[in-house]
């Protein structure tokens, strides 16, 4: 080639200083392939060690638990458990021993967990001597005597909310968990889910995003549903439905209807939210106004109101407040949700992955979020489709505010919704953490929604003490 | 040749920049030639601006998707290469200013416009891409591959010997 | 893919079935349905609703779009990374692996990387990722697994005669009404629902149905390219007898099978489609293309 070039009669031939300057930057490349080597390297090393075996579980204590009550909640609470680790399932116990009972066991044994099936309680803390904590999912007329058995046995204890269906109940349980020292934590599972707890503790408290929360609102809307049944060859023998209180079969899959086994749905719905109320006010309610009735549902086999609408006062560190809710069972518009209004900002929070993940709402005239922005407690604004409906040029249209910015809470939970509550009752046992949700906390929340269905009865409004919310 | 109007320090400085340029768009292509699952259609589907409804229709469309991956992935390892040895000089920065000039356009920092994948840093109207963009520009203008690089010799060569006027090097040999 | 299984796939007049009677209920981006035939009207809207239940509890544990689902947490694994699942959807993993692989690939669950970068622990109910981009959607297989429970479930509360089926695209028939050898299905073309292309009495049967409406595409996870040619797949499986008390070890997934195979079917060429149906007794395909092929499942 060179010498073929030296032929050439061009301008220039091609010297010693073309080939060097031509060649100049080659080594970049050379550079280059090096440094890419090394970094294939290092992310082969990486995934190989992603791909070996998986780290051995940390040095856990195990934990010998119990289920009592296998219901749709207590399998549930089951299906979060098992993706726990350091728990091993002992027992299981139900009074439903053709069913429900059998089929907790059975899918227990396929996690490769031994429990044994149990219809009596007090066989059970009998016979497992071994039992550190017992979860309790029965009816709420049966937490009481259950929660207390288990304290005075020797367990720790997740007693489902409603603490109890009557106050008087509720108050012996937290006696008792305070005789025996040991933990009674109640299900009052949103105390521990991270979306909530980063509201809490960040965006109100820290942030103080809202301002001063006048109203809150929120709802638990569901739509009609046939009343639970059973397969008939499975039903409960009428002396044993008889020996556990309830009356037949139906009343025994419907309790939650009945006077005296539940609170209806004011207690099985607003009972999670109204205790959201208390905590992100700060403040126990000081009187309650309700309405309500059984509107839609057969008087014969239902007892409490399938509609109610509620208003509370609340006196907060911070000025007067005041709430409302409603839970309704006939039209599911909307769903589940509270709505947290403050003078510069809206919080509009549920429990659910799915709708009202926690949205935010910045009032035109608050000061900016840009460094909770910038700090991560709250996504960047999404920007507001606005769509403009009016054909009319709008010179001056004020019936239309400016649309205030929308964050969304950058926060939620991947795992089911009862885990975060659950592990740290477990962390509780193991000396790691503090209970998110103590007997005295849930008794609090007891105090103010069995209040509604009073207030309701009696048709006027009904005033608490500070000394009603204290044991 | 424009060479002659610059000084040697400056074409070394722009050299380097030529490589720096030209090292980023190759790791760039690299990296997604070797991650067996990227695609561009995340990049796509949270396209806005002008161009929005035309990108997420590509988003939308799984066997132009699939070569408009290809594309991407070879043609910025090619200018990447091209970039650093100073081969082509002219044809790869072009080629490098219509990739970049996409990838502003699919995600341009325009009042108002926000983004679910977060920037490093705080764009308005110019961003990096817009920077990377002009440098290209100063590449191709000064032809910087016949200063430093493989165009030189390719220049040298087959250019100067029939004696045309100074044109990149890309014609074949014959 | 735009299922329109809804318009190709139905029951005939079911007015006249006497005293069948019909829930509805919403799930899974679409409407599933029981129809039951039982003296007790309020028992079998209860029945129903247990069956709606657990349509939903599997929504929430298999659907891609719920946040907090199995099947989320799974495409969110870094490589490495493990997580237990529930039994159920542990067991639609199991069986969609083992469709990859009887349909050579042309059903796939993957939307990026897929199965074979998950290992599954049956044992332990752990699925675990080897690789960071495991993204998967259970959309092709899940109604289809849900029938399945549902049809055990109104077995269980003792309701035998009945049909379940989620958006059409996956029916599972049970015994027949009384007079009828078998619930009266109707396979129509999906461009013009009112021509019926086929008849069917069914019972003790999954049924399945993919299907374009024009305009639609179907990409081929083996090529990624779209595939041609097939207007609608229809796929009928025979529902095999489980002992009774054999325990849940062993579940008659007819429902999950057929509606995977429905995907596959509009890909599969016709010989691989022949061969499978000859491998598997009661297997039996319909396929619209030019007019309808009918194959398999003359021995039966």
């Amino acid at each position: 080639m060179a010498g073929e070039d030296n032929k050439t009669k061009g301008p220039r031939k091609l010297d010693r200083r073309d080939v060097l300057m031509g060649l100049s930057t080659v080594p970049a490349l050379g550079l280059f392939g090096y440094a890419w080597n090394r970094q294939r390297d290092f992310q082969e090393t990486k995934a190989a060690e992603a791909a070996a075996a998986p780290t051995a579980p940390a040095d856990l204590q195990v934990i010998n638990v119990a289920l009592l009550g296998a219901g749709a909640q207590g399998q549930i609470l089951i299906d979060a458990m098992l993706r726990i680790p350091g728990l091993r399932f002992r027992a299981v116990c139900d009074i439903w021993a053709e069913y429900n009972q059998r089929r907790v066991v059975n899918s227990l044994k396929r996690y490769k967990h031994e429990p044994n099936g149990y219809e009596d309680y007090r066989e059970m803390l009998d016979k497992e001597k071994e039992l550190d904590a017992v979860i309790v999912a029965t009816p709420d007329f049966w937490h009481e005597r259950h929660a207390i058995d288990c304290l005075k046995a020797g367990k720790h204890v997740y007693c489902e909310k409603e603490m109890s269906n009557t106050l008087e109940g509720a108050r012996n349980m937290v006696l008792a968990a305070r005789e025996t020292g040991k933990l009674l934590q109640i299900g009052h599972q949103r105390r521990s889910n991270p979306r909530y707890l980063h509201c809490y503790d960040k965006l109100l408290s820290e942030a103080k995003l809202l301002g001063r929360i006048v109203t809150v609102n929120g709802q638990w809307n569901r739509a009609v549903t046939p009343d639970l049944g059973a397969p008939d060859r499975y039903a409960i023998p009428a002396d044993r439905l008889k020996k556990y209180g309830f009356k037949d079969m139906h009343q025994f899959r419907n309790w939650r209807w009945y006077k005296g086994l539940g609170g209806g749905p004011i207690v099985d719905l607003g009972s999670h939210q109204i205790d959201i109320y208390s905590w992100f006010l700060g403040a126990n309610p000081s009187y309650v106004t309700a309405s309500g009735g059984l509107l839609y549902y057969d008087p014969k086999n239902h007892e409490w109101y399938d509609t109610v609408m509620v208003v509370y006062d609340y006196e907060t560190p911070h000025g007067p407040a005041k709430a409302y809710y409603q839970t309704q069972t006939t039209n599911g518009s909307q769903g589940y949700f509270e709505n947290f209004m403050g003078d510069q900002g809206t919080l509009l929070i549920s429990e659910s992955e799915v709708n009202y993940a926690g949205q935010l709402y910045r009032d035109p005239n608050a000061p900016a979020w840009d460094e909770w922005v910038q700090k991560g407690y709250i996504s960047a604004p999404q920007i507001q489709e606005t769509t403009t409906t009016s054909e009319a040029p709008a010179i001056a249209d004020v019936r239309e505010s400016v649309a205030p910015d929308r964050h969304t809470v950058p926060v939620s939970l991947r795992d089911p919704y009862h885990q975060p509550h659950l592990q740290n009752f477990f962390d509780t046992v193991r000396g790691k953490a503090k209970l998110n949700c103590p007997a005295e906390i849930a008794y609090e929340t007891a105090v103010a929604v069995l209040k509604v269905n009073e207030a309701i009865e009696a048709k006027s409004r009904l005033s608490f003490n500070a000394a009603d919310f204290k044991i | 040749m424009d060479n002659g109007t610059l000084s040697r320090r400056a074409l070394i400085a722009i050299t380097l920049m030529r490589i720096f340029v030209g090292w980023h768009f190759l790791y760039e292509g690299i990296a997604k030639l070797t991650s067996p699952s990227w695609s561009a259609v995340g990049y796509l589907r949270q396209a806005r601006g002008p161009l929005s409804d035309f990108f997420r229709w590509l988003a939308s469309q799984p066997n132009l998707l699939a070569n408009a991956d290809n594309v991407t992935m070879w043609g910025l390892t090619l200018v990447g290469a091209f970039l650093i040895l100073g081969l082509f000089t002219r044809l790869a920065s072009l080629a490098g200013m219509a990739f970049i000039l996409l990838f502003y356009l699919a995600t341009p920092p325009f009042v108002g416009y926000f983004y679910s994948i977060p920037s490093e840093g705080s764009y308005l109207i110019v961003n990096k891409n817009l920077v990377e963009l002009s440098a290209l520009a100063v590449i191709l203008v000064t032809g910087s591959g016949r200063f430093a690089g493989l165009d030189r010799i390719l220049h040298s060569l087959f250019v100067r010997r029939t004696g045309s006027p100074p044109r990149d090097a890309m014609a074949p040999a014959r | 893919m735009q299922e329109a299984a809804d318009s190709c796939l139905a029951i005939e007049r079911p007015r006249e079935l006497g005293d069948v009677r019909r829930f509805s209920h919403e799930a899974m981006a679409t409407v599933f349905e029981v129809y039951a035939v039982h003296p007790d009207k309020g028992y079998a809207a209860q029945a129903a609703q247990a069956a709606f239940d657990l349509t939903d509890r599997l929504e929430r544990e298999l659907s891609r779009f719920v946040p907090n689902s199995d099947i989320t947490r799974i495409n969110r694994l870094a490589a490495g990374e493990s997580t237990r699942v529930s039994p159920t959807t542990l067991e639609c993993l199991v069986i969609a692996r083992h469709m990859l692989e009887l349909t050579h690939g042309a059903f796939d669950i993957a939307i990026g990387t897929g199965l074979p970068s998950l290992e599954l622990d049956a044992g332990d109910f752990m699925v675990r990722a080897t690789t960071d981009d495991v993204r998967i959607d259970l959309g092709g297989i899940g109604k289809g697994y849900a029938v399945d429970l549902m049809a055990e479930l109104l077995e269980e509360w003792g309701i035998q005669v009945a049909l379940v089926h989620g958006g059409f695209s996956s029916v599972l028939a049970l015994d027949a009404p009384e007079d009828r050898d078998g619930w009266p299905l109707t396979l129509s073309d999906p461009a013009a629902p009112s021509r019926v292309l086929a008849r069917l009495s069914v019972r003790q049967k999954a049924l399945g149905a993919s299907g374009l409406r024009k305009g639609d595409h179907i990409v081929d996870p083996r090529t990624g390219q779209p595939a041609g040619g097939r207007i609608a797949a229809w796929v009928s499986v025979p529902r095999p007898r489980v002992a009774e008390g054999s325990g849940a070890a062993h579940r008659a997934a007819a429902g999950a099978v057929t509606d995977a195979l429905t995907t596959a079917f509009m890909l599969l060429s016709l010989e691989e489609i022949r061969e499978l149906c000859e491998r598997t007794p009661g297997l039996e395909a319909w396929l619209l293309e030019t007019h309808l092929l009918h194959i398999g499942g003359s021995a039966a």
